[in-house]
């Protein structure tokens, strides 16, 4: 470790308070006894959490939003793995222009992919429900899931699965034996990454949402349209809570490291 | 008796011609090495009897079977690769039991080979141990015994020795002759190190480009190569222009001052071959050729003289025996029994 700088050290620290500040100000905000957007002065009240209670749509919409993450990207990781072990070491016609097809989601902005799906979504009928929901999620992570496992996936030495197979394992044996145990780290980094990026997706996801399976960041969206009352801001200090005893959990069973990342190294 | 043959085997990418016309007989219990340059086609050779890769032409039998329709993962080969290809997420013993799982053995069977296994490599008391958690020479060490656990009716090293330090490798090199005598497994090892070749191979298969140059023992193919290649090739040499003149009333040899009785079936221009460890310093009444002495280098067993001679610049290797050796600028003659040369005609070989 190199010992930082005087400047450096100062550019660090206003850097970091640059990052952590709108957190602490929405956190601390969450605790006003007031009934506006307002710092809390005359003491803390929990008054803006037990509201929380009072709108149920609130917590229905983090649950669709906890699922449609989840959901979303496994599916989109069932996808990614057999896709980057085939672009990885494998040369075949097509194998560029389907890279760049399953990194596309990455170039378009998501207003424009909302409107496409909505517009999609209402041709075929399926506007409006669960599935279509989670058919856009999987598609706007894919390319996440689908770039970690691929890095995984290249670095890998072949010839650890040569070795496998000569000694007597068959395609499957040999994927889940040796080729997934090795490329795990980067299978969880993608899926972690694909979460968070479905857990936060508005901009797209406003268009496809229906009455009963709003997202969170949805529910909060529409809602701030409408109020401007502290509640958005102790429901983002409730996720952000919930987000960190998640990590927390995750550093005390996995490695928080080996999940950001994707470090082959297996800590045992 | 062969046991495993290699039978006008070739193997073309696209354009190039990575091995053309591979010809080779093992017999069972051989020790063979494929030496040869990067890009000499071993290593493709070696893939091709595994089965990663498929020849473009000619066949491969093991035991009378021909391979070409046997997938990899039934030829019951073991495998050495130069990196060792340990599953990082499994412990030495289990890198060891994987082949016996694939093939069904039972636990306690397993258990009980995989133990003898280790100590057959010295690495008992390691069972628990992580890859990365071992050194270079111990991961080789797994990767062995890994590899003829299974009883592989052949066992390939690709390069197995060539990540570790000159030491080790030594040692290695003592121990894997050693276990391979002892349990008498068909090996076929691919190196670019001549010196490793020599040491464990009972045959010594040498390639340039795709080819097969020479098929011998250690000593046939460093005493009488085959081809200015593998002369070459297996350690220095010393090459100097000759010419065979049969008009004079003997046919003789001349290069330089020296002369001898022309060798048989060549004529005109030649070059005249001498290994520097054949090659001794004589008076100047002696036939030898006329040389300077430019550097005289030190090397604890033996001495090492690089010379300027009428014929070009030689080199001379000496045994440290204790005699005076002659110093730097010293001027000498360079001579050699007519039975340690070897003389082709000029421009022939490469």
């Amino acid at each position: 470790m190199s010992r930082n700088g005087s400047l450096a050290l100062i550019f660090h620290t206003v850097f970091v308070i640059f990052m952590v500040a709108p957190i602490v100000v929405v956190c601390l905000v969450a605790f006003t006894p007031e009934g506006y957007l307002s710092l809390p002065t005359n003491g803390f009240s929990l008054r803006w959490f037990r509201t929380i209670a009072d709108y149920p749509e609130f917590i229905n919409a983090f649950w669709v939003s906890l699922w449609i993450g989840a959901v979303s990207s496994v599916i989109a990781l069932l996808f990614a793995v057999p896709a980057a072990l085939a672009i990885a070491r494998h040369q075949f016609r097509g194998r560029e222009a389907l890279s760049a097809l399953f990194l596309s989601p990455l170039m378009i902005p998501h207003v424009v992919l909302g409107i496409a799906f909505l517009r999609f979504f209402t041709q075929t009928g399926l506007s409006g429900t669960f599935v279509a929901l989670l058919i856009s999620h999987v598609i706007v992570v894919f390319p996440f899931a689908l770039r970690l496992t691929l890095a995984a996936a290249t670095g890998m030495d072949r010839s650890v699965e040569m070795a496998a197979v000569s000694l007597g394992a068959n395609s499957w044996t040999l994927f889940r034996r040796v080729t997934l145990p090795l490329i795990l780290p980067g299978v969880v980094s993608g899926w972690a990454l694909a979460f968070i990026q479905s857990f936060d997706e508005v901009t797209m996801t406003v268009f496809l949402a229906a009455p009963g399976i709003e997202t969170l960041p949805v529910r909060m969206f529409l809602y701030i349209q409408d109020n401007i009352d502290p509640l958005v801001t102790s429901v983002s200090a409730s996720v952000i809570v919930i987000t960190m005893l998640a990590l927390i959990l995750l550093d005390r069973f996995y490695g928080l490291e080996r999940v950001l990342a994707g470090h082959s190294d297996r800590g045992r | 008796m062969s046991f495993l043959e290699l039978n006008g085997v070739c193997k073309r990418f696209g354009d190039h011609v990575a091995v053309e016309d591979i010809n080779l007989s093992v017999t069972k219990g051989e020790f063979i090495s494929l030496l040869g340059p990067s890009g000499c086609g071993k290593t493709t050779t070696l893939q091709m009897i595994a089965g990663f890769v498929d020849p473009s032409a000619g066949a491969i039998c093991l035991n009378g079977r021909d391979l070409g329709s046997v997938k990899p993962s039934k030829r019951g080969l073991g495998i050495v690769f130069q990196s060792y290809a340990l599953f990082p997420h499994m412990t030495a013993a289990e890198n060891i039991a994987f082949g016996l799982e694939m093939r069904g053995v039972p636990r306690a069977e397993r258990e009980l080979r995989v133990r003898d296994a280790l100590v057959m490599v010295g690495l008992d008391g390691y069972a628990d141990r992580h890859p990365r958690r071992m050194s270079g020479g111990q991961q080789q060490r797994v990767a062995l015994a890994r590899a003829l656990v299974i009883k592989p009716d052949v066992l390939l090293l690709d390069e197995p020795l060539s990540n570790l330090d000159a030491k080790l490798r030594e040692d290695m090199q003592i121990e894997l002759r050693q276990i391979q005598r002892s349990i008498g497994t068909t090996t076929v090892l691919v190196t670019h190190d001549q010196t490793e070749a020599m040491a464990l191979s009972d045959r010594i298969v040498v390639m340039s480009k795709g080819r097969i140059e020479q098929i011998g023992t250690p000593h046939e193919t460093y005493e009488k190569p085959a081809s200015a290649f593998v002369s070459q090739f297996l350690g220095k040499t010393n090459e100097f222009p000759g010419e065979v003149d049969r008009h004079a009333a003997s046919p003789r040899l001349v290069a330089g001052s020296c002369h001898w009785p022309a060798p048989a079936g060549v004529t005109g221009p030649v070059t005249v071959t001498v290994r520097p460890e054949k090659v001794g310093f004589g008076g100047e009444t002696h036939n030898g050729l006329k040389a300077r002495i430019t550097n005289r280098i030190f090397q604890g067993n033996h001495w090492l003289f690089q010379c300027e001679t009428e014929c070009g610049p030689a080199i001379v290797v000496r045994q440290n025996t204790g005699e005076a050796q002659p110093t730097e600028g010293e001027n000498v003659r360079l001579v050699w029994r007519a039975e340690d040369m070897g003389v082709r005609p000029r421009g022939a070989g490469r």
